[in-house]
């Protein structure tokens, strides 16, 4: 017995050593051989700086960098992944072409669910092991600058003052929180009503010239719902109105926009309940409900089984969409062809045949038509580069390429080629430039541009659903609407309003609340939560004498 | 003595009686698993018992052995790798909590020492805290032993196997212990008299008489490690089954039939431990030490 005992001891000491030891060798690691930082002066030049970049590296016996990558989103999206390793392609070659040897290796990671990478950024980041970039939402900048989690791109964007300038200065502006810039965008778009001309056709609608009637905030939402009734009543269409489910973030706030409201104060940096346009949002699709034009159990509506193929297949006269289901429409199978009764993707031409698009109309007369775009921005690690060797004293240097390689991605092709993929409109004055460019679209259509056949491989099935006239056409005639743009605040409480504000109107559409019931219960709610109270303001009052339609 | 009955023989119509409550009690599980695989097996998902709305089809089992999560998607994953991720983390956690879960239910069982009987109590009190919440302690404790470089990945295993097996053994040294409990002292002390020493016993004398035991106590790790998110989400760099389906089910963008049958094949390994492990399993409730 006591030579069994004195074995499980040893068992145990000798475990215990171990882990000693990996543990030891674990801090002598991270802590480095110890010397003083090294650092690299950015002079503003990519070109210049990507080899002052690659030969410091090499100085300090660093022959190969590792980045990662995490984004989320639809799957024709994937250049948010793809355009770092395509950046990193670019300048292994910059890098080989003057004689230096070092390469940059990505390992990327794609989930359907952006939340879902958020939410992984923030656990993995404590342990070590969150990406070096993330393409995501900018709405989570704000919690992740709060917990400096992100690098402040400030600085070194003031070094790229022309790379700067070249994007949409709207989309500039929403990358900061509290003065400063924490992410490049990367792609943004706009929110358009679709409405279906055969149905419209069908109910003897003319739609011609309405865009321009809605841009001059002529065609209210009065006016929508009376075409909407029309075609309904006339047996073309069984809904009037679709628009997507789950969180009223951010596609049905547009309402409150449109109603003339605000979400946010940048005076106080406080979020906003205007009640007054919140209760005319909650009592315009109440009428849409009470007309049986728009569903009352729309908010738990399926994607895949109701929403998509309601709008595809011409069983609703408008939906409140955005700009990617235009090529999503391509390469899902959601449509039942007649002919045939098979699930399918619609074609380019079919898509373009069925569905006229406009601005999100004005609430009522005098006020503006509104859009929403909720822009992906690169961010970048605060401790980017935490894995590749000599961190501590390299650190300055990693934080700098892993900047660089976002600013390759933000190449004109690299952009317009993830506009056309995806759907989503350009960010940057130069890559909108490219979708005019005969010769660039010519090239596209046969990919054979200059790409690193990595990427290349990966995306060829897309870009042959996708690069064609109609869709770069459809992308040229919505850009203006970026003028409209109206944006959700960045704001760490604001998802736990846009929650509660899903909740109301889904009680309000399923008749469980009246309109100003569900402006009182949200009051309730900001009011029971003491963070929220304290960065929410309330203003205005629910309307007498109002109605719709 | 009359109105006496054995045990074992029941009143045919309360069989019956039992069996119809088991399969009433079945029926919406395996509704549940019926409509994933057979969604998994047509183009949208077959979900509200519709005939119209099954459109089969081969293809979301060939998109997801080629590693896509959509038809037309620019995204490989391998899949394979992702299914071995699954199964380091699962046979780990079963590893280590039948080592652990035998040697401990050994010790209580057999062994007299202070503080035995609190020990004891405490297990079961260590198993009343789910894993979702000890995950915030366990995560800062891992703060303090962050690895660099390329161990990440490994440590990362490393530490999600330690972590949930360590939830999962209180209630295996439970089980374990009820098991050694059964055993009769004399055999362990002929074997004892005979020169063997206490862990010989435990290994070549008492682990093969409670072969069902050991065989539910693996099974119970192996499911815990093949289901588990929280702490595979929290701590585990790559990729497993259980964190592939959770990140692409998000609706609007998922390809959910997909989704299915990554499901279906989640569902695959549990059953074939089952099918295998079955006849084991179901000597324990006959006798317990039926090797």
């Amino acid at each position: 017995m006591a030579n069994a005992l004195t074995r499980l001891q040893a068992i145990i000491i000798t475990i215990i050593i171990i882990v000693a030891v990996v543990a030891g060798i674990a801090v002598w690691m991270q802590t480095g051989g110890g010397g003083a930082p090294v650092t690299v002066e950015l002079t503003g030049n990519l070109e210049t700086d990507i080899i002052n970049i690659g030969k410091a590296l090499q100085d300090n016996g660093v022959n190969t960098v590792k980045y990662t990558v995490w984004s989320g989103g639809d799957p024709n999206s994937v250049m948010r992944i793809y355009g770092i390793v395509e950046a990193a392609e670019r300048i292994n070659k910059i890098w080989s072409d003057h004689g230096i040897n070092v390469k940059i290796e990505v390992s990327t990671y794609y989930a359907s669910n952006p939340n879902s990478v958020y939410q992984d950024y923030l656990s993995k980041w404590g342990l070590g092991q969150a990406p070096d970039i993330m393409a995501n939402g900018y709405v989570y900048i704000a919690s992740l600058a709060d917990e400096g989690y992100v690098l402040d791109l400030t600085d070194y964007l003031n070094k790229y003052t022309s790379f700067l300038n070249n994007f949409y200065q709207s989309l500039i502006t929403v990358m900061k929180y509290k003065g400063r810039i924490y992410g490049i965008p990367q792609d943004t778009e706009a929110r358009p009503i679709y409405i279906r001309k055969d149905v419209a056709t069908c109910a003897g609608i003319d739609l011609s010239g309405l865009a321009e009637k809605v841009k001059n905030g002529e065609f209210t939402w009065k006016d929508l719902y009376n075409l909407a009734k029309q075609a309904k009543d006339k047996g073309c269409a069984e809904w009037g109105l679709i628009h997507r489910k789950g969180s009223a973030h951010p596609d049905l706030i547009q309402f409150i926009y449109a109603y003339g409201g605000k979400l946010y104060d940048e005076n106080t940096g406080k979020l906003v309940l205007d009640k007054e346009a919140v209760y005319k949002w909650f009592a315009t699709e109440k009428a849409f409900v009470d007309a049986g034009l728009l569903p009352s159990d729309m908010m738990s509506w399926d994607w895949g089984k109701q929403i998509h193929p309601t709008v595809v297949d011409g069983k609703t006269f408008a939906f409140i969409g955005g700009v990617w289901h235009w090529t999503e429409w391509q390469t899902k199978s959601y449509y039942t062809d007649p002919n045939t009764g098979e699930l399918r993707p619609l074609t380019a031409e079919e898509v373009k045949k069925f569905f006229y698009y406009t601005l999100f109309p004005a609430g009522e007369p005098g006020k503006k038509p509104v859009t929403l775009s909720q822009p992906f921005a690169w961010m970048i690690n605060s401790k980017a580069g935490y894995q590749n060797p000599d961190y501590d004293r390299l650190k300055d240097i990693y934080h700098k390429l892993a900047f660089l390689l976002v600013v390759k991605a933000s190449d004109p092709d690299i952009i317009a080629l993830h506009s056309i993929m995806s759907s989503h409109l350009p960010v940057t004055k130069e890559a909108a430039d490219l979708l005019g460019n005969k010769q660039w679209i010519d090239n596209l259509k046969s990919l054979s541009f200059i790409l690193s056949d990595k990427v290349r491989n990966e995306i060829k099935s897309i870009v042959e659903k996708t690069a064609n006239s109609i869709n770069i056409e459809f992308l040229k005639n919505v850009t203006y609407m970026l003028e409209y743009t109206t944006f959700t605040p960045m704001h760490p409480q604001y998802p736990k309003l846009a929650d509660y504000f899903a909740d109301a109107i889904d009680k309000v559409l399923r008749g469980q609340m009246s309109p100003e019931d569900a402006v009182n219960y949200l009051v309730q709610k900001i009011n029971a939560d003491p963070d929220l109270k304290d960065n929410t303001e309330i203003i205005g009052e629910i309307p007498t004498g109002w109605s719709f339609p | 003595m009359p109105g006496m009955r054995d045990v074992e023989i029941r009143k045919r119509s309360s069989e019956i009686l039992i069996l119809l409550a088991i399969i009433l009690a079945s029926i919406p599980l395996i509704t549940g698993y019926l409509l994933l695989v057979l969604s998994s097996f047509s183009k949208t998902m077959f979900t509200n018992l519709d005939p119209n709305s099954f459109h089969p089809t081969l293809i979301n089992w060939i998109l997801l052995f080629q590693g896509r999560t959509a038809a037309f998607a620019g995204i490989h994953v391998n899949i394979w790798r992702i299914v071995l991720n699954t199964l380091i983390v699962a046979l780990g956690i079963s590893f280590l909590v039948t080592i652990l879960g035998s040697l401990n239910g050994y010790a209580i069982s057999r062994m007299n020492f202070p503080g035995r009987k609190h020990i004891l109590a405490l297990l079961i009190l260590l198993h009343a805290f789910p894993g979702s919440v000890l995950v915030v302690g366990v995560y800062f404790i891992y703060r303090l032993f962050i690895p660099p470089l390329e161990l990440v990945s490994i440590y990362s295993f490393f530490y999600v196997i330690v972590a949930r097996a360590a939830v999962e053994i209180p209630m295996a040294t439970w089980l374990m212990k009820g098991f050694f409990d059964m055993i009769p002292w004399e055999i362990e002390w002929s074997a004892i008299v005979d020169g063997a020493s206490r862990f010989k016993v435990w290994w070549k004398i008492l682990l093969p008489m409670i072969k069902p035991g050991l065989a539910a106590v693996m099974l119970f790790g192996f499911l815990a490690g093949w289901m588990d998110l929280i702490y595979v989400r929290t701590f585990l760099v790559d990729i497993t089954l259980a964190k592939f389906i959770e990140a692409n089910t998000y609706a609007e963008y998922a390809y959910l039939p997909l989704v299915a049958a990554a499901g279906t094949l989640y569902l695959l390994p549990t059953i074939l431990f089952f099918i295998f492990a079955q006849k084991l399993i179901f000597t324990i409730s006959v006798s317990g030490i039926k090797g």
